[in-house]
């Protein structure tokens, strides 16, 4: 009886995925030319902790559409803010990442795929996108290995290029650039011995292992070298033990989400006072609000790929003006990011001939000289951005307070 | 609980009508694709792969959790540790580069191994001290993974991974006489991953009706009973807490080659345990068609109703960014949560309870531990 | 040497104030499994929506900024009333959402205690979105906030570098949860209440025939358990100095390995394990590497399960609050 049924199931199950699989090469591909409507997808985390910095990417990605009056060449353009989080994780979640991915190939009106947020989250949906010549323009991701060969594994980054063509680009600059200028600003403020954390996550991990090795190149001491426990209640004894090292200076390679706050305020509390420096993962007031201002004052050193809001000019300034004026608010660090990944977008868009994926995405990659909010940069033949400027911050009086360009030259 | 079912008669019953239940889903899947070809694409296939796994990863835990009566928070550590197998034994950075078949084949083995591990010293424990010792398990499976770099490449992740392939006459638009499955076109995965359910239904079912099925379910029941009449409880639990890790397992390289990666070790934590906990509950304890009912409403609500509701709200500008509450996005948790509350409290025993022998004792929490056991 | 052993009992004292905090919590679990074998799995939750109680609190009666013998009070006042709340919100969960399930098979309540959890999840997250002063005028929901340092980490013993420092938090911790714990017991041991609870725990068939209202008993474990839990989120609250709508998970986790480390039901049990997961903890993070604390955490409770399979303190009998 049962056997029976296995064989019938069996067969219908081998009848209709021949029939699937013959289906799919008929399935006829609407034009584009047809419609007067194109599509903007975003793949952000809104669920869970990333959602605070998520929400200022797609404040400025609805502005940079907003400023266009939703219109590129004569093209309505539609924007969908997708979630790449699931409630369960409370954070990027792989699976629906890759049925993010699969979703925009499929629905032919889709020419853009703004992502992602986690340069874990890349990896699974680039190599997707890039058979089907989607363009993809990320606002956040700083893993190197996705664009640098030679800095990720040895098959890095073909292994997301099958087709060959590079359709992913990021305007933000990457991890190994950020980790070093941040361990010569170590060594500027004078600081021989340094302790270094990390969360033990791709991003902070990736650029605490690069403030390590380029700060053993420039002549400074490593006193230590944790990952810690992002979800522990403290860090009392992890401070202990860095004042028992006489640390001169404090690095910490993680996010504002994963205890940034809590260690500022145990190395304060336990009486370490040498300087705490941070990457761009805590740029963002709820940093200062998560450590209480005055275990930051004067002593907190914040690095960050590009320039803070207040401190952009032309275009830049025009943006913050304009966030201002809409959400009430000053802009987040990354909310610029996603106005400018969405700019190059639009713009990319305007200059193809036909409005199909090819075409746009030949054009991003021709992006040069770009005009932007970041300033005039180009995407290089990697897809980075060229835009290689950074700046330093400290903390004072409970705000973000500028103190110099980083780098910029390399 | 066959073999405790009060007459042959009504376990008769019982079993076809389960199976009606088993064939019916059967006949809407394979219909799915066919349903979403026709009606120019819902998107609803892609879901469904996920709906899949969720479903074998429930039966596994079922095995323990709903035959053996043995609560097990820590199944995702032993998916993990098949989506970390799959993914050393194939991917070109390491040396073994197996193909996808063997390499799924070998996490049964190495998911049952793994099991073994963990149960053979801890299953004498009592019901809620096995809990926590899973529990931990799966914490430490996870910072293994994360902390030994060198072997599992952290959080930086394993990919690509190879996808499944079949023979294929070149005629029929395979390459070389073999086809390989594309991450963008979801049907043959869809029905490789339906068939690979059956596959696992059909043996919860055998196992079920077997004898090391009578010898778990008369476990859960009554461990000393079991024991005067000649079934060893410890082992008997092994075997059941062994082939539940190695289907999840099995899950877990299933996973890992349809994503091509294996994401960061944080992805198979302690939530996906309690999700699949609540698929096994919700559905109807001990029951299989339950579980993969469980699957269907837990996973399928999540992924498929929600994400369509919310895009229809966002759609119609129902949505703001400017409050938390604005974001039907972050409301997930509060209905996910409400959800599993009012089911528990007006179907406690699950949408399609599994039959229970009569009570003869206290009548709660006859379940997992007869109230009165000693330890 | 010298130095060395000032650093061994410097982390000590980090572990044991730790320890302190997950023994509160742990309490409420213990006292919740020993009278209806639940692993009440949104307590950890529960605490964190004290502390987001407190905080707002804090923010509506500008409790930072009172210093002194006012700071004291203003201690004492956000204790009782999250105490109050945490009680009370336990009890209302326990009459509308567990008391239905009392014959229910024991894992439906554990789903609905999950599925609680993460209606409390969510609800610590639209708390942390209050355009509230306290709550950075709600405009990053999901980001950790700060919580004013109303008791000092003031040192009274030591405060040199290399010295052995015994702060003032320190001090608060112990003179909170002491006076609690004795109290407890007490009141299990020597009151009508904690025989009853002790009665309902052991056979509810017999206690409710005996007169006893067993659904009155059981939602005053709730009540005291989650008042504890409380008083364990205030503290935890004041020591840390950061909340946020996902500390429930780890809170509640360290306090539940606690519970069965020390054997579950048992309260003494609760207040061993709390201690020396807090001790394993510390000496882990300054002797070995942190990144691998939590393994050895887990392993060091597999590895006692496996001797003890009733946790340290847990009775084979069937002994229990």
């Amino acid at each position: 009886m049962r056997l029976k049924h296995l064989a019938l199931a069996t067969a219908s199950l081998a009848s209709l995925a021949s029939l699937a699989v013959v289906s799919l090469g008929a399935a006829p591909l609407p034009s584009l030319q047809e419609g007067k409507v194109i599509k903007i997808v975003s793949s952000l985390p809104r669920t869970g902790s990333a959602n605070a910095q998520t929400t200022t990417m797609v404040n400025g990605i609805r502005m940079a559409i907003d400023e266009v009056g939703g219109k590129v060449d004569g093209f309505d353009i539609a924007y969908e803010d997708w979630d790449d989080a699931s409630p369960q994780k409370g954070n990027w979640d792989p699976q629906v990442e890759a049925q993010n991915a699969n979703k925009a190939v499929k629905d032919q009106s889709i020419v853009g795929y703004i992502g992602t947020f986690n340069s874990g989250a890349s990896k699974i949906s680039m190599p997707v996108l890039n058979k089907e010549g989607l363009v993809m323009v990320s606002p956040a991701n700083t893993y190197p290995g996705l664009t640098k060969p030679g800095t990720g594994e040895k098959n890095e980054p073909k292994v997301y290029r099958p087709s060959g063509k590079i359709n992913y680009f990021r305007v933000v600059p990457t991890d190994d650039l950020q980790g070093s200028v941040a361990a010569e600003w170590a060594k500027e403020l004078g600081a021989k011995k340094v302790f270094i954390l990390h969360d033990r996550e791709l991003y902070g991990k990736g650029i605490a292992d690069v403030f390590q090795k380029h700060g053993k190149e420039i002549g400074l001491e490593v006193v230590g070298y944790e990952g810690i426990d992002s979800k522990a209640a403290n860090y009392k004894s992890l401070v202990t033990k860095i004042a028992s090292t006489g640390a001169e200076l404090v690095y910490f390679g993680g996010t504002t989400q994963n205890n940034a706050g809590q260690i500022a305020k145990d190395l304060r509390a336990g009486g370490v006072q040498a300087p705490f420096m941070v990457p761009d993962g805590c740029f963002e007031t709820a940093f200062i609000e998560a450590s209480g201002a005055e275990n930051l004052n004067g002593k907190t050193y914040i690095t960050f790929g590009g320039l803070p809001a207040d401190k952009l000019t032309g275009k830049g300034a025009e943006f913050r003006e304009a966030y201002i004026k809409k959400y009430g608010t000053e802009p987040e660090a990354y909310a610029v990011y996603g106005y400018e990944a969405a700019r190059v977008l639009l713009d990319a868009i305007d200059r193809a001939e036909k409005k199909d994926r090819e075409s746009i995405r030949a054009a991003v990659a021709a992006t040069k000289s770009f005009v932007g909010a970041l300033g005039t940069w180009s995407f290089d033949e990697n897809g980075d951005t060229t835009n290689r400027v950074m700046s330093g911050q400290t903390v004072k009086d409970g705000k973000f307070e500028f103190v110099k360009v980083l780098g910029g030259s390399n | 609980m066959d073999a405790l079912r009060p007459s042959s008669h009504c376990r008769r019953s019982h079993a076809r009508g389960s199976t009606r239940v088993d064939l019916l889903l059967l006949v809407a899947a394979l219909a799915l694709p066919v349903v979403d070809w026709l009606s120019g694409g819902l998107g609803l296939i892609d879901p469904m792969k996920a709906i899949f796994i969720y479903a074998i990863l429930g039966l596994g835990l079922n095995i323990v959790t709903g035959f053996t009566g043995l609560l097990h928070l820590g199944v995702a550590a032993f998916m993990a540790i098949g989506v970390y197998s799959f993914a050393i034994l194939t991917a070109d950075i390491y040396p073994f580069q197996l193909g996808f078949w063997p390499a799924l084949l070998l996490t049964i083995p190495i998911g049952a191994f793994a099991g073994f591990l963990l149960g053979g010293p801890t299953l004498g424990l009592r019901g809620d001290y096995l809990a926590i010792v899973t529990l931990g398990f799966g914490e430490i499976v996870q910072d293994v993974l994360r902390n030994l770099e060198t072997i599992t490449k952290g959080t930086q992740g394993i990919n690509p991974l190879p996808p499944p392939t079949l023979p294929l006459p070149t005629a029929w638009g395979g390459t070389n006489g073999w086809y390989e499955f594309q991450a963008d076109t979801p049907q043959p995965w869809y029905y490789l991953f339906l068939l690979f359910l059956v596959l696992v239904v059909v043996a919860n079912r055998n196992l079920e009706r077997s004898r090391i099925g009578r010898a778990w379910m008369s476990v859960r029941e009554d461990d000393l009973a079991s024991k005067s009449m000649g079934i060893p409880p410890v082992k008997t639990k092994l075997v059941a807490f062994a082939t539940a890790a190695a289907i999840a397992a099995f899950a877990g390289g299933l996973w890992a080659s349809s994503l091509s990666s294996t994401g960061e070790p944080s992805n198979y934590d302690f939530q996906v345990s309690i999700l699949a906990l609540c698929i096994v509950i919700v559905g109807g304890m001990g029951n299989i068609s339950g579980v993969l009912v469980g699957a269907m409403v837990m996973i399928g609500v999540n992924d498929i109703v929600l994400q369509k509701i919310f895009s229809w709200m966002a759609k119609q500008e129902l949505t703001s960014t400017g409050s938390v509450f604005g974001s039907p996005n972050n409301w997930k948790f509060l209905l996910f949560g409400l959800a599993l509350v009012l089911m528990m409290r007006f179907k406690p025993d699950g949408l399609i309870p599994a039959r229970k022998p009569r009570e003869t004792g206290s009548a709660r929490s006859a379940t997992v531990r007869p109230k009165g056991e000693a330890s | 040497m010298e130095l060395d052993v000032q650093y061994l009992l410097q982390q000590l004292v980090n572990g044991l104030s730790n320890g302190m905090i997950s023994a509160l919590i742990a309490i409420g679990y213990t006292m919740v499994y020993g009278i209806i074998e639940l692993i009440n799995w949104a307590h950890g939750d529960l605490c964190m929506l004290g502390a987001f109680f407190a905080l707002t609190l804090i923010g509506a009666l500008g409790i930072g900024a009172w210093s002194g013998p006012m700071a004291a009070f203003g201690v004492v006042i956000l204790l009782l009333a999250t105490a109050g709340f945490c009680g009370s919100l336990n009890l209302i969960v326990d009459r509308f959402a567990y008391r239905p399930l009392r014959r229910a098979p024991k894992l439906t309540l554990l789903v609905t205690a999950i599925g609680v959890s993460f209606i409390f999840v969510n609800l610590g997250l639209f708390w942390g979105g209050l355009p509230m002063t306290v709550f950075g005028e709600g405009n990053a929901a999901a980001a950790p906030k700060n919580f004013p340092a109303i008791v000092p980490a003031t040192p009274i013993l030591g405060g040199e570098p290399g010295q052995v420092t015994l702060t003032v938090r320190d001090l608060m911790i112990a003179g909170v949860t002491m006076p609690l714990m004795v109290g407890l017991w007490w009141l299990v041991r020597h009151t009508k209440l904690g025989k009853a609870m002790r009665a309902v725990a052991q056979n509810p068939t017999a206690a409710s025939l005996m007169g006893i209202n067993t659904d009155r008993v059981i939602g005053a474990t709730f009540f005291i358990g989650g008042a504890l839990g409380g008083f364990g989120s205030v503290i935890y609250a004041i020591n840390n100095g950061t909340i946020g709508f996902q500390l429930g998970y780890r809170a509640g986790m360290d306090a539940f390995t606690a519970a069965v480390l020390g054997g579950i039901g048992s309260l003494p049990g609760a207040v061993l394990g709390g201690l020396l997961i807090g001790v394993a903890r510390s000496l882990s993070d300054g002797y070995l590497e942190a990144r691998w604390t939590p393994t050895l955490v887990f392993t060091i409770l597999i590895l006692i399960l496996v001797f003890r399979p009733s946790g340290l303190l847990g009775l084979k009998s069937k002994e229990k609050v």
